[in-house]
């Protein structure tokens, strides 16, 4: 599986646990738009933590850099080049 | 989306009949392309205005108000290429008139402006220097400092008023000048006008900003005609509602408080201080009515400040979103207060969660929740109420605060369950798995509440005694 697809899995489950299963595009906001909430947010860093290996301590933290898929994934891709492979 | 989350679909055990389930009190006008079209026109905005207007003034009772917020308003109605200019320089100029007879406030009022922009830009241009690194640690660290200053002063002296003044001026503006420091870290920054437009905007706030940041402001800003056009009939929609909510207030005041005469949570207190307290059901009653005027009261000032935000061309969340609905106390949280926990969670939850604890996941949920819920609520309130420190002196400051110190602390608990358990499945019926946790939620906080009654005014033992005094202990 590859790091775009676990990022979208991972965004599917948080909102799934929201009551919410209407379809997500990659670049829709997630956060300032209202569809996760802050302790979701929580859940995407760890999850950038443990698999990407980015330290938001170190490199700041901006929710808008969590804000979609894309955004997530692009993040991502600084941690490791295998993230939005295709 | 014009929710702080997202609905969730209901099972269809309990799904009412389609023709209720498409009923809306207030019609969703901002998604009739007829409507959205004929606001962008000269007539179609003007038309909008006068209805902004009217509503504002039977919600405000202030005709001088509506008409003021109806002028500027107007000016970034029609000219939405102004919109940051006017929404920038308005505060300013309402500061400057409110406190016009005032001279100190209003020399502080500007000071305090002006330390904004300073620290704003400093922390721009030197974000690998210890300040811009932390600056909102260094914000929060130097009015500490400044309260200790101020409370060491002789009393009638110029030095103690003017740093008095200096305090509470820097109070009222503290957390929007921290927003617009954390603002140095987004893609695009460095725009002045959307950060002063952030601090007190023209919409109104309490000390807690309304909505958010500019960096907030920036996302949900309109740019084009037919964005603004929604924006805004989303905020005449909020506007309406926040109407409709205050009437039926004043209904429900009416009825529970001078037709049944029951008691109000405060009434209910302080003759239990006094040794003849109401009867035993009627605290109970007064503790469920007192849950809900809260989030009645808490609504009606939150849309009211964000329907004039989304008429400005903002098209923000709101800051109550049905509460009741909640299932678990970190939701109730979320929905109840959305800009205050926002605030708790970008200052205080965050930076916790991301620095200590990262190999003990349990353990970092509970510290970062505890630093927001309990750390971040004291030093806000504890801060808010400057005139207290000021009066009392800082130790006697300190004690006031102790029922408050407590309920913070046993919300951080609640909360910091609440957040542990969130992920495990939820039943699926509607007793078990809605109605049942919401009543545990509401009861939770209606009990919580009995610590934050007339905030600072009785003892924690005073607090506690009534408390106690529901379950038929005698302390």
């Amino acid at each position: 599986m590859n790091g775009k697809m676990e990022i979208r899995l991972l965004v599917e489950r948080l909102l799934a646990a929201n009551g919410d299963r209407e379809p997500v595009g990659d670049d829709e906001s997630l956060l300032i738009s209202g569809r996760l909430q802050s302790i979701d947010a929580v859940e995407v860093v760890v999850f950038l933590e443990e698999r990407f290996e980015i330290d938001f301590a170190e490199i700041g933290f901006d929710r808008d850099r969590i804000d979609s898929i894309n955004a997530i994934c692009v993040l991502a891709l600084s941690g490791s080049s295998e993230a939005c492979a295709s | 989306m014009d929710s702080i989350v997202s609905t969730t679909e209901p099972p269809k055990l309990w799904r009412v009949p389609s023709v209720l389930a498409g009923f809306r009190l207030i019609p969703p006008i901002d998604r009739f392309p007829a409507v959205v079209s004929a606001v962008q026109t000269p007539w179609g905005k003007v038309a909008l205005l006068a209805v902004f207007g009217l509503e504002l003034s039977l919600l405000q009772h202030d005709s001088f108000f509506a008409a003021a917020m109806v002028l500027f308003l107007g000016l970034v109605t029609l000219m939405p290429e102004y919109r940051r200019f006017v929404l920038a320089l308005s505060p300013i100029a309402i500061a400057i008139w409110s406190n016009l007879r005032i001279p100190l406030q209003l020399g502080m009022t500007l000071a305090v402006i002006a330390l904004g922009v300073v620290l704003y830009l400093l922390a721009m241009q030197q974000p690998k220097s210890h300040f811009g690194r932390r600056p909102v640690l260094y914000l929060l660290s130097g009015f500490s400092l400044l309260i200790a200053a101020a409370c060491w002063t002789q009393p009638r002296t110029i030095a103690y008023q003017w740093l008095w003044a200096f305090v509470g001026a820097l109070a009222s503006y503290v957390w929007f000048i921290a927003y617009a420091l954390t603002d140095r870290t987004s893609k695009p920054s460095g725009d002045l006008t959307l950060e002063l437009t952030a601090f007190r905007p023209l919409w109104g706030s309490t000390n807690t900003p309304f909505p958010k940041g500019a960096a907030y402001l920036r996302r949900i800003e309109a740019r084009t005609s037919e964005q603004l056009a929604i924006a805004q009939l989303k905020g005449i929609k909020l506007l309406t509602w926040a109407a409709v909510l205050s009437l039926f207030a004043a209904g429900w005041n009416w009825f529970f408080h001078a037709y049944l005469q029951i008691p109000t949570s405060s009434q209910a207190l302080a003759q239990s201080v006094q040794g003849a307290p109401v009867a035993w059901h009627l605290r109970w009653v007064s503790l469920v009515l007192a849950f809900f005027e809260s989030i009645l009261s808490i609504s009606v000032m939150g849309h009211q400040f964000i329907a004039i935000c989304r008429v400005a061309g903002f098209n923000a969340l709101r800051n109550t979103y049905k509460p009741l609905s909640s299932t678990t106390l970190s939701e109730f949280f979320n929905r109840y207060y959305y800009y205050f926990k926002e605030l708790l969670v970008d200052f205080f939850f965050y930076p916790a969660f991301l620095r200590y604890f990262k190999g003990r996941r349990k353990v970092r949920l509970v510290f970062a929740t505890f630093a927001a819920a309990f750390v971040g609520n004291t030093v806000f309130h504890f801060t808010r109420d400057w005139q207290i420190i000021r009066d009392k002196g800082l130790i006697s400051a300190m004690v006031s605060y102790e029922a408050s110190l407590l309920y913070c602390f046993v919300l951080a608990i609640g909360l910091s369950v609440s957040e542990l358990r969130k992920r495990k499945p939820q039943p699926v019926s509607f007793v078990h798995g809605r109605l049942i946790p919401a009543i545990g939620v509401g009861l939770f906080y209606c009990l919580l509440n009995v610590f934050v009654i007339e905030e600072r005014r009785y003892a924690l033992i005073d607090h506690l005694r009534f408390f106690a005094s529901l379950f038929f202990v005698h302390i």
